[in-house]
């Protein structure tokens, strides 16, 4: 179950690495030694200025088609309950 | 008596017929694993 809230600013982990990949973006969290594939440049840019947004909602309001929103805050979710984005 | 070189509609009805499996649209735009325990991962 997430505790993502979406109304909230979100941001990386400071214990988290991102290495660009043609399908999107390797994220290494030092802390839990957890390696999860972002499988979406787009999700991978979002994830990289997640903190230039006031809110989850805004960030995919910014860059993300509509259509994408649910499977994109399933996925905001799941990188929440793994520590690799953190609310600020 | 049907010619072997009848063609048929068998198959076009059997699969007009056939229930309708749902789509996969999820995404899957996270995957996460444990390299805890690989051979050279310290």
């Amino acid at each position: 179950m997430s505790d993502l809230d979406c109304s909230r600013r979100y941001r990386l982990d400071p214990d988290v690495a991102l290495r660009p990949e043609p399908f999107g973006a390797l994220a290494y969290h030092y802390g839990s030694r957890r390696l999860t594939f972002l499988r979406s440049p787009l999700l991978a840019e979002l994830v990289r200025h997640l903190e230039e947004h006031a809110s989850i909602d805004d960030a995919l309001a910014a860059s993300v088609p509509e259509e994408r929103h649910g499977a994109f805050r399933h996925a905001l979710g799941a990188l929440a309950d793994s520590r690799f984005i953190c609310a600020c | 008596m049907v010619s072997p070189n009848t063609p048929t509609t068998i198959e076009a009805s059997d699969a007009e017929a056939a229930p309708q499996e749902p789509l996969v649209t999820e995404e899957l735009l996270v995957e996460e694993i444990s390299i805890d325990g690989m051979c050279g991962v310290y």
